[in-house]
């Protein structure tokens, strides 16, 4: 409710929290981006977090680059604070020394001068310090394009942490200055490198450490505001490697790595991320560049081939399920084109090699409706000619191309539309289903349900323009198994009206 | 940017790390001085390997060492270095056979090692047995590490790595197994390569006796310690740190750089220590400007490993700058030529092709005559652009089905069945054509002489998946075709052999021993026919006028009707036409 008034006021709402607190305030966040947000405000909200365990997975941090979000979270961390790493350690693996460590954040958090650090700190640091390595090394290697499958190998003998960050980190160093960073892959290497221990001396400080600057917030965040020190890390492909440079920017940049401790070892980690991320950029430019064939492809089949299928007085689904005359075989080969394109585009998404944005995108989205509007009914004709619905099965369960189903999911998701309820370019498939089995005059009771559902999805669609009306021409197989329906049937079905005319 | 010009980085480090923080190499060394902790009694050469299998909640862990445990002056001894080549082991110890192919028919194994592994060969079954679902952890110590690499060799063959986990071997401190040929081998899939994780300390005398002093200007010597080659992966490590490499070029030379002679060391130490230089920053400081990531992840590398530029002064020997740049170079090459993998875009450019193809049947088809029997004469100009399309993707197809065979785990991961399934659809609709060719070059035989390796391949993969998929519910009635496609590619093979059989019975000019043959011959082709179309295995262009099946027929009825061949339900079928209702493949 105080939500609420806040947007009608609008007002820009903070999130923050310290701890899990954090996490509380990101679910809060979240909420409030999907329910006031999309529709309502738009002014933006803000989450701010301190010391907050790590709250999501890879999906999660995918799903916000994708909406855009990310950038409405800042993270604050200290450079030792053990809380934000916690869990890139498995629940099981820390459980034994998890409790007293709790008990201490209890009696911390109320009381200034509770007692002194549990003996089991050491332990419990050295362990999520090991499987904070073991994340961070397992992504590195992804990250550098490693060719050793060895690391596949090795990974099935352990449990790896599925947490992943998302959102602006921003490292507190210790001494006042604040280092900003985006991107996910790279904050996760600088939360394992940057608590690294620096020599054998450090064994015995930092575990102590690492649970105090858990409340060294606002001491440290003090000092920050006054030093007004802060750098962003931005373009991390060129970041130095080696600790000592002199000159221009480079030198601030590296004082703050070095602030942070950051071996050669540590800033190829993050070098390596900046390359992924421009890498993604560079194919999300290829890709745009193609944009161009897509479109001349498809205006090729939705002006001259629909012509000719209109001359022809068939729909353009039979035209090319019957692969009659020449046009139908020209219209084969571009669809064959596009199939190049676009499984190219799915291959590289299912590879996370194009930015986390690109799915979102109005212009993506819009394109591959289309494309999935005038290709997929040729692509099943083709399944159902070629007969592959006898060895592979029916299309829509085991014959369906990645590249309708996930240009399908993108317009659900941008439109918010229920899932599964897009799918005006794929009835073509229930059609030849329910003909195979109604294709006697009988066995017409058993899919009674789904010829009814396909109706009624058929009015809606043609009605909306989502369908092309030339499905009703009067040799379509659609009308023609339609007249094969049991005569009751056929005088209360609700498309017999748009079959007549 | 793309991916093959975007700055390349070397993961050596990082992928050393995760190795020690996974906690496999602790888990084996516990089993392996578990297992030595369990011998009393006194050295015997009658049975030196020993072994045991552990169950772990997590893993399956069995481990190989040898008793009395092998020295650097053993290996150096008589016969220590001594090899067995390939062709002698199929002789006595046929295990190893899988391992040549065509293009790398030979390799050798060392003879201690494969001496060592014959001794337990009895119980190979009974280990086999003890693995379950858990993932499988293979070690060894020293020349039990051999024995190890050569049991998990044997057990690659023996597992299908399509649906069960990699195995995963470690060895500590092992001596090389093999020559190049074996190493070639293993390497050719990485997937086995990857099962090999080799741990070596800079103390460790023993992985290295049977490389000699690296000398890269001498010219191969004879002598048998040149042949060594590793394989897998390298696990070097120093007080410094540890670093994982793969390019066998410089396992080589590394392992040689790295030695440091020194007072004795227990591979145990090094878990603690490993485990601590993981969460600690390295100390390798440079001071000098290194711009390009590869470079200086290698000269990290190499400090981890013990070859800082510091230790430059103590072993003058080696010239650091050289070594970096060498191991930057062969790096560099490695890892480019592992990115060169499978690419799948082509296969959509090649159903372009064989759109074409669909075409140019469909169009013969209009013309009454097949286009079989439309390519065999030539009759139509767009044969050369068929020529085109229809050498485009027997190249591909060729490559293709090379690659598979050298690879055969390919075969089985469920991505190859949309790969199969292409193949398939092209025998049928190409081999025809080559057919054509064959025969209209009045050659005969065909399927004995003419035909291709690769048709042969891909059928044989084809009946192998549909073995395998048998519980599939499949009704031979309604066995559709594809495309209209005659199930059987060789089919035109088997009708111009029959042309001619019933060419020779209507000029009647053979001695009767022949004619026999011929009849014999017949009515095979009979019995051949008569079943693909009682299981509407064949299209039904084959009945169109001109087609060369027709004129068979014509010339087979004339000579029933002479009274030389008997009629048959397949000749009845024919004499009333009933092929006018037969369907398969008619659109």
């Amino acid at each position: 409710y105080q939500v609420q008034s806040a947007v009608t006021d609008r007002k820009q709402i903070v999130f923050t929290g310290h701890s899990l607190g954090g996490s509380i305030a990101i679910l809060a966040t979240l909420w409030f981006l999907e329910k006031f947000f999309k529709s309502d405000s738009k002014i933006p909200p803000l989450c701010l977090t301190f010391g907050c365990p790590l709250t999501g997975n890879r999906i999660f941090s995918h799903a916000l680059g994708r909406e855009n979000w990310a950038s409405y979270f800042i993270h604050f961390v200290m450079r030792y604070d053990i809380v934000p790493r916690l869990l890139l350690a498995p629940i099981p693996s820390i459980e034994q020394e998890f409790e007293s460590i709790l008990q201490f954040f209890a009696a911390k958090s109320t009381n200034e001068s509770a007692g002194g650090v549990p003996e089991e700190a050491s332990d419990f640091h050295m362990i999520v310090m090991r499987n904070a390595a073991s994340v961070a090394t397992h992504a590195a290697c992804n990250l550098m394009g490693s060719t050793n499958m060895l690391l596949e190998t090795v990974t099935s003998f352990i449990a790896l942490s599925p947490y992943k960050p998302f959102g602006t980190y921003i490292f507190c160093t210790g001494n006042g200055k604040l280092v900003v960073l985006r991107n996910p892959d790279a904050v996760l290497q600088l939360l394992f490198y940057s608590s690294q221990l620096g020599s054998e001396r450090e064994v015995a400080e930092i575990p102590c450490l690492s649970l105090h600057q858990h409340f060294g917030y606002e001491s440290e965040l003090q000092e920050s505001l006054e030093m007004q020190d802060v750098v962003d890390l931005k373009q991390l492909e060129t970041l130095p490697l080696s600790a000592e440079v002199t000159g221009g920017d480079s030198a601030t940049i590296n004082s703050a790595l070095n602030d942070l401790g950051l071996s050669t070892r540590a800033r190829l980690c993050l070098r390596a991320a900046g390359v992924l991320e421009k890498r993604k950029q560079g194919n999300k430019r290829n890709i745009d560049a193609k944009e161009k064939d897509i479109h001349n492809a498809m205006n090729e089949l939705e002006t001259s081939y629909r012509a000719y299928c209109k001359l022809r007085k068939v729909g353009c689904y039979d035209a090319f399920k019957l692969q009659k005359n020449r046009q139908d075989f020209d219209a084969n080969l571009k669809r064959l084109t596009l199939t190049g394109i676009w499984d190219e585009i799915i291959d590289m998404l299912k590879r996370y090699e194009l930015p986390d944005d690109f799915e979102g995108q109005r212009a993506w989205v819009e394109l591959g409706t289309r494309y999935r509007r005038l290709v997929e009914p040729l692509d099943i004709a083709n399944y159902y000619r070629h007969l592959k619905n006898e060895d592979t099965g029916p299309y829509a369960t085991k014959g369906r191309p990645k590249r309708f189903r996930y240009t399908q999911r993108w317009r659900e998701h941008a439109e918010k539309m229920p899932a599964e309820s897009s799918g005006e370019s794929h009835f073509w498939a229930e059609v030849e289903e329910l003909q195979a089995k109604t294709g006697n005059g009988e066995g017409f009771e058993e899919v009674k349900e789904r010829v009814l559902k396909l109706e009624r999805n058929i009015q809606k669609w043609v009605n909306g323009g989502e369908v092309e009306k030339d499905v009703l021409l009067e040799e379509s197989t659609l009308v023609k198994w339609w007249k094969t329906l049991p005569q009751h049937h056929k005088l209360e079905s609700c498309i017999s009206g748009l079959i007549k005319n | 940017m793309n991916r093959s010009d975007s700055p390349l980085f070397s993961s050596g480090l990082e992928l050393g790390s995760f190795v020690v923080t996974s906690n496999v190499l602790h888990h084996s060394w516990a089993a392996i001085s578990e297992l030595y902790g369990e011998i009393h009694e006194p050295p015997s050469w009658a049975s030196p390997v020993r072994f045991r299998t552990f169950q772990q909640p997590n893993c399956t862990i069995i481990a190989f060492v040898t008793w009395p445990p092998c020295t650097k002056e053993h290996l150096q001894g008589q016969g220590g270095g001594d090899l067995v080549s390939s062709s002698a082991l199929k002789e006595t110890f046929p295990l190893f056979e899988f391992l040549s192919t065509k293009t790398n028919p030979r390799f050798s194994i060392n003879k201690p090692a494969i001496d060592l592994f014959a001794s337990v060969r009895g119980v190979l079954d009974f280990l086999k047995s003890q693995i379950s679902t858990k993932p499988l952890i293979i070690a060894g110590h020293s020349v039990g590490g051999s024995v190890a690499s050569l049991f998990t060799l044997w057990l690659l063959d023996k597992i299908n790595l399509a649906t069960t986990k990699r195995p995963l071997c470690i060895t500590f401190g092992s001596p090389l197994v093999g020559d190049d040929g074996l190493q070639e081998a293993i390497l050719q899939y990485s997937a086995w390569n990857s099962c090999f994780l080799h741990v070596v300390s800079d103390r460790d005398p023993v992985p290295r006796v049977l490389i000699s002093p690296y000398n890269p200007t001498a010219p191969e010597l004879a002598s048998p310690t040149n042949q060594y080659k590793p394989f897998g992966t390298f696990l070097l490590y120093s007080e410094l740190g540890c670093a994982c490499l793969e390019d066998p070029e410089s396992v080589l030379e590394l392992l040689v750089a790295t030695y440091s002679e020194g007072p004795g060391f227990d591979y145990k130490d090094i878990f603690q220590q490993l485990n601590g230089n993981v969460i600690c920053k390295d100390s390798t400081k440079d001071d000098e400007w290194i711009a390009q990531p590869l470079p200086a992840g290698i000269i990290t590398q190499l400090g981890a490993i013990g070859l800082g530029r510091l230790q430059q002064l103590q072993q003058q020997s080696i010239d650091m700058n050289t070594l970096i740049r060498q191991t930057e170079i062969r790096e560099r090459k490695w890892l480019i030529r592992r990115r060169e993998a499978y690419n799948d875009s082509k296969l959509n450019e090649m159903k372009v092709n064989m759109a074409q193809l669909e075409w140019y049947k469909k169009f013969s088809e209009d013309k009454k005559i097949g286009y079989y029997d439309m390519f065999k004469n030539e009759y139509d100009s767009r044969n050369n652009t068929l020529q085109r399309f229809k050498k485009s993707l027997t190249c591909y197809w060729t490559d293709m089905v090379d690659e598979v065979e050298k690879k055969p785990q390919w075969r089985g991961a469920s991505f190859t069945t949309r790969w199969l399934f292409s193949g398939t659809i092209y025998r049928r609709m190409v081999e025809p054509l080559n057919i054509a060719e064959y025969y209209r070059d009045g050659k005969t035989d065909y399927i004995a002489k003419g035909r291709s390796k690769h048709y042969k391949l891909l059928e044989q993969w084809l009946d192998e998946d549909e073995s395998r998929s048998a519980s599939r519910p499949n009704n031979p009635k309604k066995q559709n075709l594809k495309g209209g496609l005659t199930e059987d590619s060789c089919f035109w093979a088997y009708v111009e052999e029959a042309l001619i059989s019933v060419n020779a019975l209507s000029n009647g000019q053979y001695s009767s021993n022949d004619m026999d043959k011929h009849k014999r011959s017949l009515i095979q082709f009979e019995d051949y026919v008569w079943g693909m179309l009682k299981n509407c295995a064949v299209s039904s262009e084959i009945f169109l006028e001109q087609s060369s099946f027709m004129k068979w027929w014509k010339k087979y009825l004339e000579i029933i009707r002479k009274g030389i061949m008997g009629t048959s339900p397949f000749t009845e079928f024919m004499q009333n036409r009933q092929y006018s209702q037969y369907a398969p493949g008619c659109q």
